[in-house]
């Protein structure tokens, strides 16, 4: 039966090539990026150590360390991406700061900061500290922690943004 | 608190309508039922009429409420004006106080669970998504529609049928509500079986045995269809029993339509037709009586079939697509979804009994320990009842294999367990047994040694069932998707569909969502997006076959090995060349390929985002054609293709002029080629092409961080982000 019915089925007549399609005149190489924004739904997914998950809002004060982990399907062309602020309430009280941003726990390089306010940092990072498809650890490290009077927190600086970019 | 009334009275409403129509038949077929069978009997009998009256409403596009809802009182007025509606029978002999309480309180305590269950907002996966989702789609247009991007349309959904007016009423959970009293209905009946052949014991512990496993229990409290089956199964079994007790030719008739609304219900229980045929035949030996029998259950039968061979060229869509060859579903993409299906990860099938009783995580849901102890029935073999038992249930045993889930043992369940009962049949031995089980199946029981993630019942769902936990929030929180139907709901524009990978709650939206494996067209769609991203699926190989020059009207590539299970043959571009120079591509030319003529253009677009797969593994004489129209000098073919397969021979071969195909190259030279840098403009722009502007991403699924990392590569804007998941917009096609 089943032979009977297949054996009436029509097969499609010969198709004529279709419309030619045209490449595109300009483009450029995609970028990967591997930032853990703290507005992003999973943000807490990538989070190592000294980031407060309960911190409400996309500022996140930080501990000393903050560190993310983040994966790449390469490790050729990334670059640390780093956006933070080092707020006035606290500079008032621990002064210039030295903020070391690390890979893998390599120092990529420590830049000293004499003045509050908002800060980004980008820099390309050795291909040799990344092994593709393995998590990398990606963290800012600051000297001088201020702990809050009221409360005791010990706390570095406030982070939005931080990962690897192409 | 609305919703919660409306369903209650959609489920109340097409329970009751199917109950009427059923009564008034077996009045007429004169079928002698006891009081405690004329329930159950005549609810699933008059499922099977009532679905078949909702699909010509269907097939002729005029569901619209009020018919429905006419629909539907017109059976009840029926039989309440010819007193059918009343539950009457022959008198039997009365319950023992013991059994009564025993019995009740079993009951009584499981159906607290899966009322409040079913009642509650539709959150089972395959219930939010499929089931229902086709139901609201096709309410949406008042009837069938041609739907050959998603597999699932292909499936019979005798049971869904119910769900129509059901959903038009009081949506979700009013669908959910009439699958459970398919699962109530089964038990009944169960227990009334018992009670018929005096083993009253027998049938209440077959009865409980079913009710109150776990898997049983929530399948049966979800707007699946498979405790319908069960029940529809059953109910042919029981009618045959009933026929064979009196002789009564007009029995014949609920016999037949029962035994096609297993058909239509779901395919692998076609076996209980040939049961139901085969029981006639040998008990009556009457050619009259078999036509009877296969002529209502053709009936049944016929209008799936048709449906299925006008809309998708296929009447037992989607499976056996090499038979029923069509472009609508992909035979790889089957043969993959099958071969889940028949292991669902369970690589060692001894494992299996400890799989559905006990652990329940890979398969979907546990039995409950008890049925252990299933191979005891095959004691019953000892009664004349226990023999006609075992019969049907190791019919629908039978096609288990195809699909290990746990859920798809529930239509032999009923038989193997009264089976079990009666085997025991000691009254206190039962007793025990059934405590064993009910405890063992106690919701909160079950985490204690059951697998973690198993699929079960966790709680009584009363204040979700009210809604005084609103409908919107608890799916929020409960149901995986969701959000992000509701998200597409808020986001994309009307009508507009949606490109998937993976599956998403289709019935919490009203736009088409396209989902990766779920036709042929969605497969290519996905196998476009993923050359975006996936070099191995990018046009990296070039096959360059140099030959003598050779003056054909014809050419081909032709395939010449066995490549390894789901290894295909692909072609992203086939190009021709005398003297270095390409032929231009001509409106003239014709085009054919096989196994998969369907998509040869892809091979011919110039395109390297898309390509020609044959979708089958390669085997020895696929092919790629080309007829030019006229004579034309040829020196040199390049196909340019992916590295994701090894195993495949391919050799040009020519059409002389006596039209025999004459093998002139073989043995190409290979070269590695670098994909275009913008190859995901290329992959976006013919999704654009092919009506797709709209695509979501869950964060998890393949290629979804490559669009997170920069999605202006894709030509893609974000315009919603959140519930683990991201729709896209084509902004540059």
């Amino acid at each position: 039966m089943a032979v009977l019915v297949s054996s009436c089925q029509s097969m499609p007549e010969p198709y004529a090539p279709p419309v030619q399609r045209q490449p595109f005149e300009e483009g450029r190489p995609h970028r990967m990026m591997r930032v853990v924004n703290t507005t992003d739904g999973d943000w807490i997914a990538h989070v190592v150590q000294d980031i407060p998950l309960s911190e409400p809002g996309p500022w996140k004060w930080t501990g000393q360390k903050p560190t993310v982990k983040v994966m790449t399907r390469t490790n050729q062309g990334l670059r640390y991406t780093i956006d933070f602020v080092l707020p006035e309430v606290t500079f008032k009280a621990t002064g210039p700061v030295t903020i070391t941003f690390l890979v893998n726990d390599h120092a990529l390089e420590s830049v000293r900061y004499t003045a509050f306010g908002d800060y980004h940092y980008e820099k390309a990072v050795p291909p040799e500290w990344v092994e593709p498809m393995k998590e990398t650890l990606v963290a800012a490290s600051i000297d001088k922690i201020w702990v809050a009077p009221a409360d005791g927190a010990k706390l570095g600086f406030i982070l939005t943004r931080i990962g690897l970019t192409q | 608190m609305w919703q919660a009334f409306w369903a209650l009275l959609g489920a109340a409403a097409t329970v009751a309508a199917c109950y009427a129509a059923g009564a008034l038949m077996v009045d007429w077929a004169k079928a002698p039922l006891t009081k405690p069978e004329r329930f159950p009997l005549s609810f699933v009998l008059g499922a099977s009429l009532l679905h078949l009256i909702v699909f010509a409403m269907m097939a002729l596009k005029i569901a619209y409420r009020p018919l429905v809802v006419a629909m539907l009182a017109v059976p009840i007025v029926s039989a309440v004006w010819k007193g059918a509606w009343r539950l009457r029978g022959d008198a039997v002999e009365p319950l023992s106080r013991v059994l009564r309480i025993f019995y009740g309180a079993i009951f009584t305590a499981f159906t607290i669970y899966y009322f409040f269950h079913a009642w509650a907002p539709e959150s089972s996966p395959d219930g939010a998504s499929y089931h229902l989702g086709l139901v609201a789609r096709y309410l949406r247009v008042h009837g069938f529609e041609k739907i050959v991007t998603n597999m699932y349309a292909g499936l019979s959904a005798g049971v869904e049928m119910l769900y129509v007016p059901a959903f038009v009423i009081g949506k979700h959970s009013a669908a959910a509500l009439v699958h459970y009293a398919f699962l109530v209905a089964l038990a009944t009946a169960m227990f009334a079986y018992g009670r018929r052949f005096g083993k009253p014991w027998v049938g209440a512990a077959g009865a409980l045995l079913v009710y109150a496993s776990p898997v049983v229990g929530l399948d049966g409290s979800t707007a699946y269809n498979d405790c319908g089956v069960a029940a529809i199964a059953f109910s042919v079994f029981y009618f045959l029993q009933l026929w064979d007790e009196v002789r009564e030719p007009r029995l014949l008739i609920p016999i037949g339509l029962l035994a096609g609304y297993c058909y239509a219900a779901k395919y692998t229980a076609f076996v209980m037709t040939i049961y139901a045929i085969g029981f006639v035949a040998w008990r009556s030996r009457k050619m009259r009586s078999l036509l009877v029998v296969a002529g209502c259950a053709a009936a049944m039968i016929v209008p799936w079939a048709a449906k299925d061979w006008i809309y998708m060229q296929n009447p037992v869509a989607p499976f056996f697509d090499k038979i029923f060859r069509n472009p609508n579903r992909r035979v790889v993409t089957e043969q993959k979804y099958n071969d889940y299906l028949s292991t669902m990860g369970v690589e060692n099938k001894w494992t299996l009994p400890l799989e559905v009783t006990i652990r329940g995580e890979k398969t979907g849901g546990l039995l409950g320990p008890i049925f252990l102890l299933a191979p005891i029935a095959l004691l019953a073999l000892r009664f004349r009842e226990g023999r006609r038992l075992l019969l049907p249930g190791l019919l629908l045993f039978a096609p288990y294999f195809a699909n290990v889930g746990t859920r798809f043992l529930i239509p032999c369940l009923p038989f193997f367990s009264l089976a079990m009962a009666m085997a025991i049949s000691y009254p206190p031995a039962l007793a025990a047994v059934l405590l064993f089980h009910a405890v063992a199946s106690w919701p909160p029981i079950i985490p204690r040694y059951a697998s973690k993630y198993s699929w079960r019942l966790d709680r009584i769902l009363w204040q979700q069932a009210i809604r005084k936990i609103p409908q919107d929030r608890y799916l929020r929180q409960n149901l995986g998707g969701y959000g992000v139907a509701r998200m597409i709901e808020d986001t994309v524009p009307k009508g507009v569909p949606v490109l998937a990978v993976n599956g998403l709650p289709d019935s919490y939206t009203t736009h088409e969502i396209l989902v990766g494996f779920q036709s042929a067209y969605n497969d290519d769609l996905v196998d476009i997006l993923n050359s975006g991203w996936d070099e191995s699926r990018q046009p990296t190989r070039r096959m360059i076959f140099k030959f003598p020059a050779k003056s054909a009207r014809r050419f081909r590539v032709l395939q010449t090995g066995v490549g390894a299970p789901l290894e295909e043959f692909k072609a992203h571009e086939l190009r021709f060349f005398s003297n270095g120079a390409e032929l231009q591509r001509d409106p003239a030319w014709r085009l054919r390929a096989w196994p998969n003529p369907w998509d040869v253009q892809m091979a011919f677009d110039n395109s390297p985002a898309t390509r020609w797969r044959s979708w089958e593994t390669a085997s020895p004489g696929m092919y790629i054609d080309t007829d030019f129209g006229k004579y034309e000098s040829v020196d040199e073919v390049r196909l340019d293709t992916s590295f994701d397969y090894a195993n495949l021979r391919l050799q040009v071969e020519a059409m002389d002029p006596s039209g025999r195909w004459v093998k002139i190259a073989s043995d190409p030279e290979t070269k590695t080629i670098a994909p275009p840098v913008v190859i995901r403009k290329w992959a976006t722009r013919e999704l654009h092409a092919r009506g797709i502007d709209y695509i979501v991403m869950q964060d998890t699924d393949w290629g979804a961080d490559d669009m997170i990392d920069d999605p202006e590569s894709w030509g893609f804007e974000v315009v919603a982000k959140g519930y683990g998941a991201r729709i896209y917009k084509v902004v540059v096609p």
